[in-house]
């Protein structure tokens, strides 16, 4: 056989990695058995293959080898789960020779009825893994559900304020030379609501808050502050305070809470309505 | 470095046959990590990977006298047994897509997994070496290793043929033995 044909085909990489099937498998051993070259290539990936599952190495949850240890003493009560067959308890010929009939029932009755004991407590352990699992994907839902139905609102916030023709945008840009920021002001003329979006602007500094303003004749007039949940998201706010005119909108970080004129070297993005 | 692979002793299978607490301990701190660390490339929901590593070492445990040495490592052998029962879960659950969709998270695994206390520190050094892997051979390494497909359905996945498959298999085990002999 061409044994360096056979290494390059990457047949024993396949073995390795369990893409083979059971026969092509079988056959794999079979070669490697035969030929020491392979062998040693084997030995070489799995190598390989076992420092890769080793860089893979994670961290155990504390305590759960206690719970595993207690499922261990169950377990070897009996027989091992899965498609492995049980382990066999051997009788000694000594060891049966005095023993009655009724003797040898009454313990294969025993081995018996700790052997279903067992099995039927694995079932129950997967039961209960099952019922959390599902738990953990409802509680998934519902915040899922929760986060939709609070976009929705968002969106009917949305629709409202955009089929209001009165409505102007006025998207004000930045102040501060070589930081480009920017934010919107949505301002309906005719029933003073305001509304603003400051996904451009970068999160306040902590104790630190934006604070919305219009120039009214020269003079900024306080709308309120902005909530520091707002940058960088798409949402938007409403002001509590009405707009009734105005030139210019302007927002300022100020000190949280707002201040009552807006400090001159933080008027981070101006726009003319 | 390909050759200094743990040595497993008769001192250590005797310890696992005596099926003592000691002896699970040993196992469970030996060899708990890299079991773990595999289940959770298959499984992904970590929930479902602890049940999975319990299932893993009650079979280790039931099974241990069948473990042949003639036919390779301790370790690979737990190892085997930790794919299988994880790819059989994923199986199980109809979780294969969701498998699928994650392989995304493995940039995020491994960052969490680089914040690690001192049983992991050995790994690290493992970890940023691997981390040169070709996406390509992760792919197919995952693919196969991980997720349970055969040459074929690799083959039908990534569209290429299943010669191909098996030699950028062989290049990618190249790579990581290379990355392991530096």
């Amino acid at each position: 056989m061409d044994t360096k044909a056979y290494i390059e085909s990457g047949k024993l990489e396949a073995y390795i990695l369990g893409a083979l099937t059971k026969e092509e498998a079988r056959q794999v051993e079979a070669d490697v058995a035969m030929y020491p070259e392979l062998t040693e290539e084997l030995q070489a990936i799995e190598n390989a293959m076992q420092l890769y599952t080793d860089s893979l190495a994670k961290e155990l949850p504390s305590g759960l080898d206690n719970r595993i240890w207690g499922a261990l003493q169950f377990s070897s009560a009996g027989a091992g789960e899965g498609k492995m067959p049980p382990k066999v308890i051997p009788f000694t010929p000594e060891y049966r020779k005095p023993m009655r009939w009724p003797l040898a029932a009454a313990v294969v009755l025993l081995i018996g009825s700790v052997l279903l004991n067992s099995i039927l407590w694995v079932k129950d352990q997967n039961t209960n893994n099952d019922l959390v699992a599902l738990n953990t994907k409802v509680t998934q839902m519902e915040q899922d559900q929760r986060q939709l139905s609070y976009l929705l609102s968002e969106y009917q916030k949305n629709k409202i304020m955009m089929t209001d023709t009165g409505m102007e945008t006025i998207v004000m840009h930045t102040m501060l030379p070589g930081h480009p920021m920017a934010a919107t002001v949505y301002w309906s003329k005719n029933s003073g609501v305001a509304y603003v979006s400051v996904d451009g602007l970068p999160a306040a500094p902590k104790g630190m808050q934006y604070q919305l303003w219009v120039m009214q004749d020269g003079k900024p007039v306080d709308i309120g502050v902005i909530s520091n949940d707002m940058p960088s998201t798409p949402a938007m706010q409403k002001m509590v305070k009405s707009v009734t005119g105005g030139q210019a909108f302007a927002i300022s970080l100020e000190k949280e809470g707002g201040s009552p004129t807006p400090t001159m070297q933080n008027i981070y993005v101006m726009g003319k309505a | 470095m390909s050759d200094t692979a743990i040595v497993y002793n008769e001192e250590e299978l005797v310890l696992l046959l005596q099926q003592s607490r000691e002896a699970f301990n040993y196992l469970y701190r030996q060899y708990g990590p890299a079991l773990f660390g595999v289940i959770n490339k298959v499984v992904y929901d970590e929930q479902t990977a602890r049940d999975v590593l319990q299932d893993v070492f009650v079979k280790i445990w039931n099974n241990i006298e069948q473990y042949d040495a003639n036919k390779g490592r301790l370790y690979t052998w737990m190892i085997n047994i930790a794919r299988n029962s994880s790819i059989d879960k994923l199986r199980s659950k109809g979780e294969i897509m969701k498998g699928k969709i994650h392989m995304g998270d493995d940039i995020v695994n491994n960052v969490q997994k680089g914040m690690k206390t001192e049983q992991a520190t050995d790994t690290i050094g493992l970890k940023k070496m691997v981390a040169g892997l070709k996406p390509e051979y992760e792919t197919i390494i995952s693919l196969a290793y991980f997720k349970g497909y055969t040459l074929d359905e690799i083959s039908k996945t990534l569209e290429i043929p299943l010669g191909t498959v098996k030699t950028r298999m062989r290049s990618a085990i190249k790579q990581l033995r290379e990355i392991f002999n530096k």
